[in-house]
């Protein structure tokens, strides 16, 4: 049994060859058919996301068409692009390194933001639109589903996923902290950068009710406020209608302060104490620091915010052995499994053999027993089957517990020798 | 009243410390304390400290406030019957890791008094002592949950203020909602307050208990103290609608005015609630009960 995959990710690859070479979802099922068509014993699942497009395969025997160099060949072929573009940035694994690939990649040990939730269901996706294919099999469906499980385990069970890791969920964070219920809120937004757009949608996806908008260049104000149902002023009336606003986000291009002390506290008064939540994500700065310093008042610039993402990656980080040791643990059990599955018809043959030699020996003894009751025969063909499973019975628990510590392979050739089975096509048993 | 009666509270204060010591533990470092055992031990402790009530309540026959002991034991019974009612209502994250804490300090605090037992007197009308005490203790468990939400809403700030992104500021509720809680228990904690006090002020005109000068007694004085200083609370909350901090601020200083209403005043020498038995007190109390 011989599992590989090969594949490139955000690390070994630019985002140009990784756009070439990745797989729309309609295109996935008709590659599925065409690599089924290629190699027809083979099992195979193409993962193909915005960071890295990977493709798994198995296959029975370590037959001489199922190399890394076909597989080069047949996603040059099918994306009809030169194998040499990619060659470089490719990485194949094999075997165990393979398996521990696809936990590592499922778990988001491998993606781009750590912990990230996304990867889990596109490796499910993944799978799934396989299985519809009929690409998969045995070894595929223990495969994946024990590498969705070490992810599962990965995210239950450590810090990995926890903890905002972007600006605009980090400010919703806090946010959510000063504020219960975004339904009867205002978000003012100074300025129209995109970083304040983002910690905006995100905003708005918490049910914030109004948006209003100033900017500079007031046409600008009103694209924008059309886009989120909200409302355009103008920039001179900013500091009467600051005192609707519940949150305020600034990313002005100006080169010095835009909000002043003087603002807030009037609006503060106005407001009669009720919290005012302030993000300045410009830099050179919008708000006076000083405002931040006025009760009830509550300012983030960028780097406050930064700081708490980076102060989460780094919590990430340092989950990272932690979830290593329990993937390995996932790992360790399906090479097991793998293992076992090598004795499998090793045992087979074992059972066969034994009950064969019993039934001759049935076959021998009928005639000689002259004319016995139904009833009686059956009796002794049951205590036959009983004294094989009998004495079946231990080598397979030995055989199992064998495959399991790797000895596998010196197991099926005792058995071979001892009871002279085997000679006969073994496909999968022992051969390496 | 034997010391040994007391005994069984030891048990129940300990399992307020632990709760107290679970939920603080869930605040600061989730993943290292099970949900399920900050759900149970105050469970736990308040079916044990309800049992126990009800067993004070049957020895002396009449609601327990024969002594400070008792009462004690009945008014953290109310707060923390407030603090499920509160938990039930709108289920506020943290609320225990600030409260059990409270409530096991008052717990040990009488303990530690020992036999040094202040009685109220033996002759008091049932029904009045009724009237005026269960408004006046529900009302104050409900103005401690105040004061709980209060420290509870200056603490989320200070995070808030100085970006301490930690698991205090995660854990905790929002000040919205603090500042909404605050509010509610507030408004149910005021009106219980002042018909105690009513209730109080017809008994002392009725039984003349407190003797012709009563409005002079240190307790009758700060319980109007406190009184006064909630309606005007209440009054910038709803007239100048003031949020915030100040308000959580007023609610801190109005509820050292509760703790000085209730427990302080003895040491004022006051006649009112209790008073510390003598050796022939005591005589006279257990020749009577014998």
């Amino acid at each position: 049994m011989n599992i590989l995959v090969v594949g490139l990710n955000h690390k070994s690859a630019s985002v140009e060859i990784r756009e070439q070479l990745a797989f729309s979802p309609s295109r996935v099922t008709e590659a599925l058919d065409r690599f089924r068509r290629c190699f027809p014993s083979s099992e195979v699942v193409i993962l193909s996301t915005c960071n890295r497009v990977e493709l798994y395969a198995c296959s029975p025997k370590t037959s001489s068409e199922f190399t890394e160099e076909a597989i080069f060949d047949f996603l040059a072929g099918f994306h009809g692009i030169e194998k040499a573009r990619f060659r470089e940035n490719m990485y194949v694994y094999q075997d165990l390194e393979a398996v521990n690939h696809l936990f590592f990649v499922a778990s988001s040990l491998d993606s781009m933001v750590l912990g990230e939730s996304q990867i889990v269901g596109q490796v499910k996706e993944a799978y799934a639109t396989a299985c519809s294919q009929g690409a998969t099999g045995k070894v595929f469906h223990q495969l994946f589903q024990q590498a969705l499980n070490a992810a599962k385990e990965v995210h239950t069970h450590s810090k990995i996923a926890q903890g905002k890791v972007s600006i605009s969920s980090v400010a919703v964070e806090f946010a959510e902290r000063i504020f219960q219920d975004f339904s009867d809120k205002t978000v003012f937004i100074i300025g129209a950068g995109e970083m304040a757009e983002l910690v905006l949608k995100s905003l708005v996806e918490q049910g914030v009710r109004a948006v209003m908008v100033s900017n500079r260049s007031y046409d600008r104000a009103v694209t924008l406020a059309n886009e989120y149902g909200g409302k355009a002023v103008r920039f001179d009336s900013l500091e009467e209608e600051l005192t609707k606003a519940d949150i305020v986000i600034s990313s002005t291009a100006a080169p010095h302060y835009v909000l002043h002390p003087e603002h807030i506290k009037s609006a503060m008064q106005r407001r009669k104490g009720t919290p005012m939540f302030l993000i300045d994500i410009a830099v050179p700065r919008d708000i006076n620091p000083e405002v931040g310093k006025i009760e009830n008042v509550y300012l983030y610039n960028i780097d406050d915010l930064q700081g708490v993402v980076s102060q989460n990656v780094e919590e990430r980080t340092r989950e990272v052995e932690k979830c290593r040791a329990m993937v390995e643990e996932e790992v360790e059990e399906f090479m097991a499994w793998m293992e076992e599955m090598k004795i499998v018809p090793a045992i087979a043959r074992l059972r066969h053999h034994f009950h064969h030699v019993g039934k001759e020996e049935l076959e021998r003894l009928r005639p000689k027993l002259g004319n016995l009751s139904e009833e009686y025969w059956q009796e002794v063909v049951y205590t036959m089957e009983r004294t094989l499973n009998k004495l079946l019975h231990r080598p397979l628990e030995v055989g199992k517990e064998e495959a399991k510590n790797g000895g596998g392979y010196r197991y099926v050739e005792t058995i071979k020798k001892l009871f002279g089975i085997g000679h006969h096509q073994d496909s999968s048993s022992g051969d390496r | 009243m034997e010391i040994s009666a007391y005994s069984p509270f030891w048990l129940i204060a300990v399992f307020y410390l632990l709760s107290g010591i679970w939920e603080v533990g869930r605040l600061l470092r989730p993943e290292g304390f099970s949900k399920q055992w900050a759900d149970r031990l105050p469970l736990v402790a308040f079916i044990l400290h309800s049992l126990f009530l009800l067993y004070l309540a049957s020895r002396v026959e009449n609601i327990p406030v024969t002594n400070l002991f008792e009462s004690v034991v009945f008014l953290t019974w109310c707060v923390v019957a407030v603090f499920n009612g509160v938990e039930y209502l709108y289920g506020v994250p943290s609320l225990g890791a600030f409260l059990f804490p409270l409530v096991t300090v008052l717990g040990f605090w009488v303990l530690s008094l020992g036999d040094n037992l202040l009685s109220t007197p033996s002759n008091l009308s049932k029904f009045w002592l009724i009237a005026h005490t269960i408004p006046l203790f529900m009302g104050y468990a409900a103005l401690t949950l105040t004061f709980v939400l209060s420290l509870m809403y200056l603490t989320q700030q200070r995070q808030l203020k100085h970006k301490f992104f930690g698991p205090l500021l995660l854990g905790l509720p929002s000040l919205e909602s603090l500042d909404r809680l605050m509010w509610k228990t507030l408004s149910f904690g005021f009106p219980l307050l002042t018909l105690g006090l009513v209730f109080g002020i017809f008994w002392v005109k009725y039984s003349n208990i407190l003797g012709p000068q009563w409005y002079m007694d240190p307790k009758v004085v700060m319980g109007t103290v406190t009184w006064l200083v909630y309606a005007a609370l209440l009054h910038l909350r709803i007239g100048v609608t003031m949020h915030g901090s100040r308000v959580a601020m007023l609610n801190i200083a109005g509820f050292t005015l509760v703790l000085f209403t209730f427990l302080g005043t003895f040491f004022l020498g006051a006649q009112h609630g209790y008073k510390k038995i003598s050796k022939e007190d005591t005589m006279i109390i257990k020749g009577i009960k014998e």
